[in-house]
Formats: C-alpha cells, structure tokens, sequence
C-alpha cells in the first residue's frame, strides 16, 4: 500500500498524508492523528507516521495532518477562533478521508495539545465515534501530592541536596507557551456526555507528565466515575517519557492503542487484526 | 484564500514513489531553483519550520524550490532502521531531477543543515548541482557518531524526562528518538566528504567556543560566512525545540540570488 499526499480543505490550505487499505468498507472507522504541538504531522521521532503505518496495515484507513499554520498547512484566511478552526479542519480532514476511504465514522488520536484538539472536536462532532487521548487533561490532586510529597519528605538525602542548592538559580530564564487547560469539572462533564453519546474513550498518559500526574490510580482521582464506564480505556505508562523517545516505549505504546481500536472498532474486512 | 499555499503542492516521488516532496513553484517563471536537503534525525524535525520559512521566501523571489524526505525518513516510505548513506545519496539526485522537470530549469542548487549539508556536498556531481549551500555541514563522522552516542548515553538518566532512570538496553541502535541500523551508524563514522568540487558557501552557526572544521575543507576562507547566533545543535535541554534563524534564510536567498 502507498500513502497519498493531500491539499485539502475548505480553502485548500492544509497537508496530509492519507493511508488507505483496500478493501476498505463504511463500517471500518477512519483514524485521524493530530498535531502534537507545533510539531509537523510525522509526529514527535516520526511517532505519527509507524502508528498510522501500523494501523494501515490492519485495515484502518488513516489521515495525519496539519492544522491551520502547522508544519506545512496555511491560514484559512477566515476570522474565527483557534476551537472554530480545529473543528473546521478536523471535520475538512474527515471529509478528505470519507471520500478516499467511505469511511463514516472516526477515531481521532492526539497526543498533548494534540489531545486538547481531539477532545474540543470529540465534544461536539457526530462523526467521532473515538478518541485516544494521550497525555490529555491531568490535574494534581490529593493522591499526587502525596504520591509526590511524603517520599521526598522521608528522604534525608534528598533535604541535603535541597540545602545544598538553594541558593542557585533555578530555569533558564525563557518563556514557555502553554494553553491554558479546561476546568476540571468542564473536562469530567464532558466525558460523561461523550460517553452518552456512544463515544469510546482510551487515556493513555506517560511518566512524562510527572509534574501532575504520577500514578494509575490518578485518573479516577480526577475523572471520578467516569473511568469505571465500559467505554473507558485508561493506561499508565510509567516508564515512558512525554514523547515517546524511546524505541521499545513508543512500539508498547503503539501496541496499546492497536488493542484498544481491534477491541472498540474491529475491522470487518480487510486486513488481518 | 491563500494563493501561495496553493502554489506549495505536496506529492511522492522518485523509485516506487516512495519518495514524499513539497514543490514550492513561484508567481513567475522560474529563474533558478534550489533543492532544499533535509538533515536526518531529530534534526530534521527541528529544522522543519525553517526550511518552510527558506522555500516560501526563495519562491517569493522566483527561485523554485523542493523540500524532501529521504527513503526512511519523514513522511517518506521506509523505517527509520532502513536509512542508508548511499540511498540519501541516490534520493537527493531523483530529487534535483524532479526538481528539474517541475521548474524547468536545469541549474539546480543545494542547500542542507548539518547532515543534510554534507549530504549536498557528497552528491554534488551525482545530483549535478551548479551550487551548494551547507550549513554548519557535518565533516567529521567520528567526532558525529561519539557526540550523539555521548548524548544517547545521557538520555537515559535525563529527570527531566523519566521519572526512573533508564537502562542502557533500552536506549541501544538509537540516535535520539530514531532506530539506527548497525551499517548506518558506520557509515556516519566514516563520512569524508571531499573538498568541493562546485561553488560552495559554508554557513557557520557554531558556538565561537567550538574548533572551527571548516579550514582544511574549503580553500577560499572568503567562502565561509559567519551566523549569528550561534544554534544549539547539541544541547540536550532543546531537544525538542524547533530552529529557526532569519539570518540564516536571508543569507541563503541572497546567496542564491547572486549566484551567478
């Protein structure tokens, strides 16, 4: 199978690279990777590209992408917000892989900000039948402080580097950028009204993310009941980093999400999963 | 609408097409074109953005422009695992040629940051190159080979990135995110790239603290330009941090427009 390069879009102003396995059938979802950060649609160490590879190679049409004045796609030209013009280009970006594939329905992947975009169009687009969030939302709670605190409080030789160091100038010094995330209780409803609305859920978040999220048990700290739902896949991966630099991190990661779509979205012809 | 976006045409390429390119055609008739060679690794992805920003602005100036992937790398077809010197070699001569039949111009220039400058260099007379543009091109691939295992090796112990410690297992056959086949990694150890045998500018962006390779390399100093500032290629706190250097894109164009 050879991928194709695509111009798409309502002012022809985004690139993709549409995977498309033949016979592909209407049932078989569609899977569209997003933008993690500014990085261009191959992904963090070409992350995009070995899972939609993969994914093609079971079956699943795929489509990775770049939003509005990512990597190599141009401004629309339209005066919207950024959330119109996620949704806008996700939803051009279903209807560039419908026509190639007949595909209907769609999983969205998406990995930091990429997360945030699948979770903004997953709220609202009827087309989305899934989503794999992948360091997505997170907040500290009680658990993580004291997952975080009560070791390093008990360790003597942790308070001495402290002491020794205090004095020294922490950061460099640089901006950082980052959005802002949903209120905690907006991305709990949510949930539960894509969940109400049929949707399947997979959260996988890494060791990566250590600033706030550092345990398993975290998710239902945060979600509450909405993780015990059967349409909830949640999974840890403790060991990884935020971007999977790892080549044995990135294939068990790559192995996650394959299980979870064969299970939620089974291929009905075509492909071998 | 944006009618330059609709000049930059994405497509795949070269044997199989397995190749993927980006052709970014001018307002106007062509009157020089200059293939853009990608660096490998992490590199590439970092330099993604500039070299968008370099091709937007040769086309502004009527200079055509090809960005691409090599087999194994980008969006093009292959693993990571499968990149191989000489295919680099090969995929960056079907380039200058698409490069050839797009714009119609025959005169082709080259232009390529770290790896991808050595790779310009090494395939000038295979790609018939009128030009070569390097910057910061990598000419020793032993002192390469030991900065990027020394930066594996310092991966694996990054706190910043891993809450425990990795073993060096698995960290092994990589460079920073991407698999590396044994016979690669040789083959970057035994890069030598002969002195120029096209006009070559070297762009020089590395740290000022650094021993400067370029002097047994080029026999015209006049041929190596100074950018500022100098670019982190190997700081490990910017990994993942894109590069991007206005200096550098208007020195290029100016170069390619004065080229005879």
């Amino acid at each position: 199978m050879q991928e194709q390069a695509f111009r798409f879009g309502r002012a022809r102003h985004l690139v993709g690279i549409a995977g498309l396995p033949s016979p592909a059938t209407p049932e078989t979802v569609g899977v569209i990777v997003l933008n993690a950060g500014l990085v261009h649609r191959i992904g963090p160490f070409r992350l995009h590209v070995e899972m939609t590879r993969r994914l093609n190679a079971y079956g699943y049409p795929t489509l990775r992408f770049d939003l509005s004045t990512i990597g190599d796609s141009a401004s629309s030209g339209e005066s919207q917000t950024r959330k119109q013009q996620i949704c806008a280009d996700v939803g051009d970006a279903m209807n560039l892989l419908g026509e190639q594939a007949a595909c209907k329905r769609f999983v969205l992947i998406g990995l930091c900000s990429g997360s945030q975009s699948a979770h903004m169009v997953a709220c609202s687009d009827a087309k989305v039948a899934g989503a794999v969030f992948l360091d997505g939302y997170a907040y500290r709670t009680l658990g993580y402080h004291l997952r975080y605190y009560l070791p390093r409080m008990l360790d003597v030789k942790r308070w001495l580097g402290v002491l020794s160091r205090r004095h020294q100038a922490t950061g460099n010094g640089e901006p950082t950028f980052t959005v802002a995330p949903l209120p905690q209780a907006v991305v709990r409803a949510d949930f539960a009204g894509m969940l109400d609305r049929g949707l399947k859920l997979c959260l996988i978040y890494s060791g990566g993310i250590s600033r706030y999220f550092n345990h398993a048990r975290q998710f239902r700290e945060c979600f509450g009941r909405v993780v015990s739902h059967p349409g909830v896949f949640t999974r840890f991966l403790k060991e990884a980093d935020h971007t999977y630099i790892l080549t044995g991190d990135r294939n068990r990661l790559l192995d996650s999400v394959e299980r979870w779509l064969f299970d939620n979205f089974p291929v009905t012809t075509g492909g071998s999963p | 609408m944006n009618t330059r976006a609709d000049a930059d045409m994405p497509f795949y390429f070269g044997p199989d097409r397995t190749l993927f390119g980006l052709f970014h055609a001018c307002g106007t008739p062509a009157r020089k074109a200059v293939l853009l060679c990608p660096p490998l690794g992490q590199d590439l992805i970092r330099c993604h953005r500039l070299y968008r920003q370099l091709a937007q602005a040769l086309a502004a100036e009527g200079v055509a422009a090809l960005r691409f992937d090599y087999y194994g790398t980008g969006d093009s077809a292959g693993n990571s695992v499968d990149m191989d010197w000489q295919r680099c070699l090969a995929d960056t001569a079907a380039a200058a040629n698409e490069l050839r039949t797009r714009s119609g111009i025959d005169r082709v220039f080259a232009f390529g940051a770290r790896l991808g400058g050595s790779i310009a260099l090494a395939s000038a007379a295979q790609a018939r190159f009128a030009g070569v543009v390097a910057w910061d091109p990598v000419l020793d691939g032993r002192a390469y080979v030991t900065r990027l295992d020394a930066m594996q090796s310092a991966l694996c112990l990054d706190g910043q990135r891993f809450m425990v410690p990795r073993n060096a297992a698995d960290a092994a056959a990589q460079w920073l995110g991407f698999a590396i086949s044994d016979s690669f990694r040789q083959q970057v150890m035994d890069l030598h790239v002969d002195r120029p045998t096209v006009p070559t500018l070297l762009l020089d962006s590395l740290s000022s603290d650094a021993p400067q390779p370029w002097g047994s390399f080029v026999a015209d100093a006049a041929a190596v330009k100074c950018v500022q500032p100098a670019t982190p290629w190997n700081d490990p706190r910017r990994l993942e941090v894109a590069i991007l250097s206005h200096p550098l894109i208007q020195a290029v164009t100016r170069h390619v427009q004065e080229a005879a």
